[in-house]
């Protein structure tokens, strides 16, 4: 009481001896609806109110001549007014909408995306590695998702009808070149890069910016965390080897190493496979991230280096001792990259990768061995106009040096090439409303090698259908030049070519997202060649081409039944191709016409543990029957596997996780193998093509030791 | 995970402004007029009109650009509405409106123990409307802030307690022992009993939320 007395006095005291201007008005949004509550005054002066129900407002100031009126509201971009306060009458204000809104459409058109940065995300942080099938893998996790087909014994992402070399890996807006570990033939590859580094994934499945290039048809973005949370260190005891990692952390600049070394041999004795092991699968490796804060700027180097080492033989229906297989390989790789937030709204990035990659293989008799030094370094610039319109500028350059010895008793050859290719790329992103956003860019390639200048236009728009649903569309040129095990035969090519057109719905709200998205992807260009095996007197072309096209769906639900989160997703393709040897046109082994995944995960909080559960089928893949006339011309049986795992929190820091990959042993058949000539009936005889293991079991206590007692490894399962 | 993280945080309540106004009337001299808003908005925010008391010290802000405490209620004022907001598009445009003024009030006041537990609370909002997605990134963070707030102010009773009460959800859930975290909210409560702030207008809170953390967990 007595407050108020005093300010009614000390309010009405100036007025007798000031002169008091009333300021008043009206807010309204842009749909014409007035605005309550939004908060309306004089910069650097006090006086000011609040809307009222009907957006008026009214007050007094003492203060004279030209003023700054301001209206905030939350979601609103800040409205602002220069005028003579005496003119500050009965003003009708509309206040724009704050485009960084939520409720702002998103181009979503080919895209997923998963992490923290992103408004809506698919997939979650730690769904990266609590997905059951994905034994901590962050393709495996990828590959529950609509628009990959299942190719069990390879391992890496076929994206809508593409080979696995279709899809390029970037971290941190630099590519990596060798994104896989080397593998055999019947066993699945994983990603080389352990998911707990990075915070942020996309996962682009078609149309994608033009900052991105030599992808036919999808691009994988990794983005590494930007500031470690604090000091720790992982401890893994794992049934196939152990790990260990550690981070330190200063006032400007933090270090996370990580090592981890695998062997099977242990597993393989309690539990053999189909293959005959001479060296079971050891590899050891070591990653490293330094982040440094300069300025206003932000410093991140990124290393990994491993080696993997193996030996086997396997079965083959032309060699009744079967064939040997071995595999040694090195690699390493770094990326550095520096950001800096400039002045009036200029954003600089620059990086730069160096890849280096030695494999040696030998398959009988004969020896082959590869080594590549690929680089690649990037220059962006980003100038953000307002909320609303922002470009991007950059220039690239990709370096390739391929060697390769070939030796067997009756050849000895040395081959390789040096690819250079330049590329520069800008981009608009340009939002006209909350309701409509498009984005318009073009990239430019030169390709040394050919000789050959490509120019690729990408556009893609999204348009909001209602408050929470929004349809988008892409479209775009992509350019690819051939792979090493062409380019190291000839050089008079060109790029391969596909265009993608793309429409997507999307509807988000209440933890539940639905996706549904059609497609047709157009490739021409693709190389052709006349042998069985190329060499070096093979006659490649650019005649080749095919189509793809489908329906890809995705579901998910983290809100109907407590305690559950699954995510369901189907995709449709129908594709063709005459590429490589292909004497008709036809769908590709490596894709099939139905892909359903299910995955789900189950809280129980009085066990404190997470079950999950994950179910794939792909519907059978093409092969060809020599016994009948055609060409891939019969597919197989279709592919089962339901996989299932347990984190349990031991405490705080301690998890144990135990895995199985296809409980119920589903028999699945990759394909087959025909025998080079035929038997006195004239019948080519055959083998199945089976995975190494039906099943796949796994153990591991995952331990982290840290000062305050709270961190864990659940993103690291 | 997802109840993990919710548990963990579910013992975290927003800490409501009290007795702010109590030191507002014994100024002698007139009172400035950054004193009359500030009083004003107190008053407005102890009749339950928090968002008219945080347009108040919005303004207050705009004109007082060194004082970090216009902006820390602006932003403390956002957090707290959070914690019970289920409109993710109003959460978020609630706690980007908190986060850029708790980016004003650091830059004026740099390694401020009650911005940085400020800034714990505005990842923990985050964190209880959905730990799945913000669990994993937030909750290292919010641990580390308070640590840090602690490392600068070991002897202030309301980052002690805000501390402690982050803690003893966790060893809540895997049934530890909460005695250490017992420890020290009675440490809080005595420091409570003499503790003066650093100035008029700061931030006071935390002895009756102590007590009824002893009442209720530390028997």
């Amino acid at each position: 009481m007595k407050i108020s007395v005093i300010t009614f006095l000390l309010a009405i005291l100036p007025s007798l001896l000031l002169a008091q201007t009333t300021i008043s008005g009206t807010v309204m949004d842009n749909k014409g609806m007035p605005v309550f509550g939004a908060n309306v005054y004089l910069e650097g002066a006090y006086d000011g109110s609040t809307t009222e129900a009907n957006g008026n407002f009214s007050f007094e100031t003492t203060e004279t001549g030209t003023q700054v009126l301001i209206i905030s509201y939350v979601s609103f971009e800040p409205f602002k007014f220069v005028e003579d306060v005496t003119k500050m009458k009965n003003l009708k204000i509309t206040l724009r909408e704050d485009v960084n809104s939520l409720e702002t459409v998103t181009i979503s058109a080919g895209s997923f995306s998963a992490g923290d940065n992103s408004r809506i995300s698919v997939l979650k942080p730690l769904d990266i590695v609590t997905t059951a099938s994905a034994l901590g893998d962050f393709v495996g996790a990828l590959q529950t998702l609509p628009g990959t087909t299942t190719v069990a014994e390879d391992g890496r992402l076929f994206v809508r009808g593409g080979d696995a070399g279709e899809t390029q890996i970037f971290i941190d807006g630099i590519r990596v070149f060798t994104p896989y570990s080397p593998t055999t033939n019947n066993v699945p590859t994983r990603g080389r890069y352990s998911p707990f580094l990075f915070d942020g994934i996309t996962f682009s499945t078609g149309g994608y910016s033009a900052e991105y290039g030599q992808a036919l048809s999808s691009v994988l973005l990794l983005n590494t965390i930007d500031e470690s949370t604090q000091e720790k260190t992982d401890i893994a005891i794992m049934s196939v080897g152990a790990g260990l990692g550690h981070t330190e952390k200063w006032e400007k600049n933090s270090l996370s190493v990580n090592a981890s070394y695998i062997n099977l041999a242990p597993y393989i004795a309690l539990l053999p496979d189909r293959n005959d092991w001479q060296k079971p699968f050891e590899t050891a490796s070591g990653e490293a991230v330094f982040r440094q804060k300069i300025g206003d700027g932000l410093l991140k180097v990124y290393g990994a280096f491993d080696t993997s080492d193996f030996e086997l033989t396997q079965d083959d229906i032309n060699q009744p001792d079967g064939t040997r297989f071995m595999l040694n390989n090195q690699n390493f790789y770094t990326n550095a990259s520096y950001s800096e937030m400039l002045n009036k709204g200029w954003t600089i990035f620059g990086g730069g990768s160096y890849t280096y990659g030695k494999t040696k293989v030998g398959i009988d008799d004969a020896n082959i061995k590869d080594v590549e030094n690929s680089a690649h370094f990037k220059l962006k610039l980003k100038k953000r106009f307002s909320n609303r319109f922002k470009m991007n500028f950059g220039a690239e350059q990709f370096v390739t040096d391929f060697n390769e010895n070939y030796d067997d008793p009756n050849v000895d050859a040395n081959l390789g090439f040096n690819n250079n290719i330049s590329a520069a790329f800008t981009e608009a992103d340009i939002i006209f409303s909350r309701k409509l956003a498009l984005k318009l860019g073009v990239r430019g390639e030169y390709s040394e090698l050919f000789s050959e200048f490509t120019i690729s236009p990408r556009i893609s728009f999204a348009y909001k259908t209602g408050k929470s649903s929004q349809l988008s569309l892409a479209y775009g040129d992509f350019f690819q030049q051939p792979e090493s095990e062409v380019l190291k035969f000839t050089n008079s090519l060109e790029a391969q070519h596909t265009q993608h057109y793309i429409m997507n719905y999307q509807y988000s709200a209440n933890n539940r997202i639905f996706r549904a998205e059609i497609y047709r992807k157009q490739y021409t260009n693709l190389v052709t060649y006349n042998d069985e095996f190329p060499d070096v007197n093979t006659t490649f072309l650019n005649n080749g081409d095919g189509y793809a096209q489908g329906l890809d769906l995705f579901w998910r639900d983290n809100n109907s039944i407590k305690n559950v989160d699954y995510w369901v997703s189907y995709s449709y393709l129908d594709t063709e191709r005459k590429y490589r040897n292909y004497p008709i046109k036809a769908m590709p082994n490596f894709a099939n016409t139905h892909n359903l995944s299910v995955v789900a995960k189950y809280w129980i909080n009085d066990w404190k543990s997470q079950i999950g559960f994950s179910y794939q089928y792909g519907s059978g893949r093409t092969y060809t029957d020599l016994n009948e006339p055609g060409f891939l011309q019969k597919k197989t049986k279709g592919y089962n596997s339901l996989s299932l795992n347990w984190a349990y929190l031991i405490s705080q820091q301690k998890i144990l996780y135990a895995s199985i990959n296809n409980v119920f042993a589903f028999k699945n058949v990759n394909g087959y193998q025909y025998a080079n000539t035929a038997d006195a009936n004239g019948n080519f005889a055959r083998r199945e093509l089976l995975p190494a293991a039906d099943q796949f079991f796994f153990v591991g206590l995952f331990w982290t030791i840290s000062d305050d007692g709270k961190d864990n490894q659940l993103d690291n399962l | 995970m997802q109840n993990v993280v919710t548990y963990l945080m579910i013992f975290f309540t927003a800490l409501i402004m009290q007795g702010q106004t109590d030191s507002a009337v014994n100024a002698a001299a007139e009172p400035t007029k950054y004193q009359q808003g500030m009083r004003k908005a107190f008053q407005l925010w102890q009749e339950n009109k928090s968002w008219e008391a945080a347009n108040v010290f919005e303004r207050i802000a705009a004109a007082e650009p060194d004082n970090w405490l216009p902006p820390y209620y602006v932003a403390q004022i956002n957090v707290i509405n959070s914690f019970t907001e289920k409109d993710g598009t109003k959460l978020k445009a609630q706690l980007d409106k908190a986060q850029n003024f708790i980016n004003d009030a650091t830059a004026i006041s740099k390694d401020n123990p009650d911005l940085l537990v400020l800034q714990a609370q505005l990842y923990t909002a985050w964190i209880v409307f959905d730990g799945q997605q913000y669990g994993m990134t937030y909750s290292p963070k919010a641990s580390e802030l308070y640590g840090k707030a602690l490392g600068l102010a070991p002897n202030n009773p309301r980052i002690i307690l805000a501390k402690a009460e982050w803690d003893m959800g966790g060893a809540k859930y895997f049934g530890q022992s909460i005695e250490p975290y017992c420890k020290d909210i009675q440490r809080a409560i005595e420091l409570f009993a003499t503790f003066k702030p650093a100035g008029e207008f700061y931030p006071t809170y935390g002895e009756e939320r102590a007590k009824q953390i002893q009442a209720e967990s530390c028997k």
